[in-house]
């Protein structure tokens, strides 16, 4: 097969600087012993811009002998020419084939993503199916959010790491060179007997699942005694310690972030219940300041770059963002450096922020109250009261702000066409606050809703999700009753929520349908434009599977669900109160506040909450609280999974029982 | 004080477009620590650019930056710098350093000389002779954006001579061609000129295109290099 994109091809293509790799930063190992090419299943500017692959690339780049290399999607109209002229997708930076690699590594950031993940294989010379893959072939692992339900996708990748890859991922390298000297003993399962030993990885084809006559699952067995019985997640116990990008690469085209990328801290315990994020991210850690500044300065001096953005979860949430900003603005002012914060919570206090680092474009802002009746934010555990929002708009238009964007969510366990038409009511209380502070008429309210789809390992697993006929009637109601001057309505199509839907809570069984979908050309599944719910439904029912199993049934309290046997450590009675209290309207507050709320991640994994406000609950000063080391220091799976399950019964009090 | 720099754009940075290598060169010249200078106002921009506008897909060797700085650098150690600070792909030539009063090296460049290299072996010597030997050869050139509007342009203005000779299965052409303050013409066009005029079939979407210089032309017809060279290598 052929590797050079030619001169046409690439005049032939749109934004050809995707397939040009060599940027600032990226790194060139031509020799090395162990390749992994980090796979982002989307286009080049989507990919470039996660956090996550930067801090592996770093990190693995770091290892002597081991390389790193990145791989993105081609678009449409460049896989079509490969396709024509048998050009094999390789590696942006030694244009290693795909099949030349050791470990192909994808991230599940996005269930419409798995038809990219397909397709990249197949074109990089990788067999798209486990059983199909012969002894030289690469290792297909995955990692991502995803990652906690990674069912649908048990036919195609080899193994999963749970969790933070920082120190995982390094081990499986090793082992992968070790076992590599040793002459790969055992060939394939060989390896896989060995790598499921560390702490966080999933081996798919060792388990063995049953299902119930109603095609409920029945139970996920091990079926080799290498594996344990449950997978628990990694994670970094403290973020000052580890490794950190500071030299990332800097693309040549415009990317969707494009600009330096600083992690606050990872977690939230907001406890918002429809949050996947929320939950499976969690404990709460913060970096220093310091450190933060630090490397603040390193990145800048290496990538040029003119803008920093403070990611995380909810970087409002930093213990102390007020200082920090300050000193980041102070440090950075006469190297031209601006700071962003990619979202705002819903306060004055956050408008104060924003004040300070938007001093130059005013061009709006962003909000997300995510339900517009006080009763569904309740419902959803979102803690913020219509007078939080009022309170926050006015500070803005006060301070000149002109144009606000509201975030929303319809389709939320429990809705009624009441709190659907609060979202239109509450823009207008918006723009009533503008004449009201200004005077002026001509506040411009945009209202983004997009449609609920119930995930994994949130208070909603067990809820149904809202039909098409019943998504498209809740949109209609919304675009009625905002045809009104200066009130944009902003929707997607509820087809692709349908489908992400199906995948987020799926299982194995729905392998063989994303298999014939992708075979008859379904790809880039989150491109509106190339999205084919049709094509879906027909690879669905051609493979005898009932879409709406997944989506549109109320599931019951003790179903067992495929995902159970991978662990974020978030113990499922906590959830299933949570999903209690959320059709009382009962509020949970937030851990970090001082009380735990009894969701075990802290007790589980043996990491307390790391904040500086010094208010956050610390679950290390609790009697019998182990710490991930000790948890880690067995140094095996089984060990290591079998001590988190035995902590999460132990700290299953609180208001869980 | 103004740092020039001669830089390329070398083939596997080829499909870059010309924003995204400006903006390139920009974030290296902040990487490298040169003491550039900025626009005032709200919103600063550095003051740098670059002399012509190159197509995408075409390579160079004659890319020129023209930076403006706050304090002077000795020039040879601020080559050094970027040429630390840039990508694959783009190399630091040669450098010379100007007064600020000196004028834009934009407006400046009279003329770029090409290498076209086509995967094709057909007989070329007729059509280039022909085109030599003709006084004018008008091209009709539809402008981007108004459909209507078509630019009738005379290639021989731009492009008075055409060298072609064949090497292994490819024919390679070697010509000058012109820049005014009007503008210029783009290499492929005159590829697209030798097609409709001789019955060519030239494969112009496989055309290999090399600028492999750029320069100034006086009011004699003289050329001289852009930069009063200080520094040269490569």
């Amino acid at each position: 097969m052929n590797k050079e994109l030619a001169i046409d091809m690439l005049a032939a293509v749109k934004k050809p600087a995707r397939y040009t790799g060599g940027e600032f930063g990226s790194v060139f190992k031509e020799e090395a012993e162990v390749r992994i090419a980090l796979a982002f299943p989307d286009v080049y500017e989507v990919g470039m811009s996660y956090l996550g692959f930067k801090i592996l690339y770093h990190l693995v780049n770091k290892m002597e002998g081991i390389a790193a290399e990145r791989v993105y999607a081609p678009w449409i109209d460049m896989e079509q020419l490969m396709r024509e002229r048998n050009i094999v997708l390789t590696t942006l930076e030694t244009k290693k084939a795909l099949s030349e690699c050791d470990f192909v590594g994808f991230t599940l950031q996005y269930e419409l993503s798995y038809t990219n993940i397909l397709n990249m294989l197949d074109l990089g010379g990788v067999s798209v199916l486990t059983k199909e893959r012969w002894e030289e072939e690469p290792f297909v692992v995955v990692g991502g959010p995803c990652v906690f339900n990674p069912e649908p996708l048990a036919d195609i990748f080899d193994f999963a790491i749970l969790g933070e890859g920082e120190e995982a991922l390094p081990e499986v390298l090793v082992c992968y060179r070790d076992w590599k000297r040793a002459g790969k003993p055992g060939g394939r399962q060989g390896f896989l007997h060995r790598v499921v030993w560390i702490p966080g990885v999933y081996v798919p084809s060792f388990y063995d699942v049953t299902y119930n006559d109603d095609n409920t699952v029945q139970a996920v067995t091990p079926n080799t005694p290498d594996a344990p019985t449950t997978v628990t997640k990694r994670v970094v116990a403290d973020l000052n310690t580890v490794d950190f990008p500071t030299a990332p690469v800097v693309p040549f085209g415009e990317i969707v972030h494009d600009r330096i990328m600083l992690e606050m801290f990872r977690g939230c315990s907001r406890g918002c219940r429809f949050c996947h994020a929320g939950m499976v991210y969690r404990p709460v850690r913060e970096r220093r300041p310091e450190v933060l500044r630090e490397l603040a300065h390193k990145q800048v001096d290496n990538t040029g770059y003119e803008e920093i953005s403070l990611v995380s979860l909810s970087t409002a949430d930093y213990s102390c963002l007020g200082p920090f900003l300050d000193d980041m603005i102070t440090d950075f002012k006469d190297k031209k450096v601006s700071v962003s914060l990619p979202s705002l919570r819903i306060d004055a206090f956050s408008v104060d922020v924003a004040k300070k680092v938007q001093a130059v474009r005013k061009s709006g802002l962003t909000f997300a109250p995510e339900a517009g009746s006080q009763r569904m934010r309740d419902v959803i555990n979102k803690g913020v009261t219509e007078e939080d929002l009022l309170h926050a708009v006015s500070a803005a238009f006060a301070n000149g702000w002109k144009k606000v964007k509201l975030y929303f969510m319809i389709g939320l366990p429990g809705e009624t066409d009441e709190d659907v038409l609060a979202i239109a009511q509450l823009a207008r209380k918006v723009q009533w606050k503008f004449k009201e502070i200004t005077g002026k008429g001509g506040c411009q309210v945009t209202i983004s809703a997009s449609s609920f789809v119930p995930k994994p390992y949130t208070a909603f697993q067990w809820a149904p999700q809202d039909t098409l006929e019943e998504i498209r009637r809740k949109q209609g109601l919304l675009i009625e009753a905002t045809r009104v001057k200066n009130i944009t309505f902003q929707y997607h199509d509820g087809k692709t929520s349908i489908m992400e839907g199906i995948f987020a809570r799926g299982d194995r069984r729905l392998g063989k349908a994303l298999y014939l979908a992708w075979q008859r050309g379904q790809r880039f599944d989150g491109w509106a434009d190339v999205f084919d719910f049709d094509r879906w439904q027909q690879a669905l029912q051609d493979c005898g599977i009932d879409p709406d199993f997944y989506n549109h049934r109320v599931r019951g309290e003790n179903e067992v669900f495929p995902w159970e046997h991978l662990q974020p450590a978030v113990n499922r009675a906590f959830l299933a109160n949570e999903y209690k209290k959320a059709k009382q309207g009962m509020l949970t507050p937030d851990c970090r506040q001082g009380r735990c709320n009894g969701c075990g991640v802290c007790q589980r994994l043996g990491v307390p909450v790391m904040d500086w406000s010094g208010r956050a609950y610390d679950a290390s000063k609790e009697p019998g609280f182990v710490s991930l080391a000790n948890k880690l220091a067995v140094g095996d799976n089984h060990s290591y999974s079998d001590a988190t399950q035995r902590s999460g019964m132990r700290s299953q009090g609180g208001d869980a029982e | 004080m103004k740092l020039r720099f001669q830089i390329t754009k070398d083939k596997e940075i080829r499909f870059i477009s010309h924003l995204e290598y400006v903006r390139t060169i920009g974030r290296a010249i902040r990487r490298a620590k040169l003491p550039a200078a900025y626009s005032q106002g709200f919103n600063p921009h550095m003051k740098y650019s670059l002399a012509s506008a190159l197509g995408v897909g075409v390579v160079s060797y004659a890319e020129f930056v023209e930076l403006e700085l706050t304090e002077p650098v000795y020039p040879l150690d601020a080559a050094e710098a970027l040429k630390r600070a840039l990508p694959r792909g783009i190399r630091v030539l040669a450098v010379d350093a100007v007064d600020n009063s000196a004028p834009a090296l934009m407006s400046a460049a009279g003329g770029a000389e090409y290498r076209v290299t086509l995967p094709w072996t057909g007989d070329i010597v007729p059509a280039v002779e022909a085109f030599n030997r003709t006084e004018a050869i008008y091209f009709e050139k539809q402008a981007p954006k108004a459909k209507e509007k078509v630019k009738r342009i005379d290639v021989k203005f731009y492009i008075p001579r055409i060298d072609a000779v064949q090497i292994n299965n490819a024919t390679q052409l070697h010509f000058h061609c012109r820049i005014t303050h009007n503008g210029s013409m783009k290499a492929v066009d005159l590829l697209n000129t030798l097609n409709e005029q001789y019955g060519l079939q030239l494969p112009v979407e496989k055309a290999d295109i090399e600028r492999l210089d750029l320069y100034r032309v006086d009011n004699q017809g003289n050329m001289w290099p852009m930069l009063d060279t200080l520094y040269k290598q490569g």
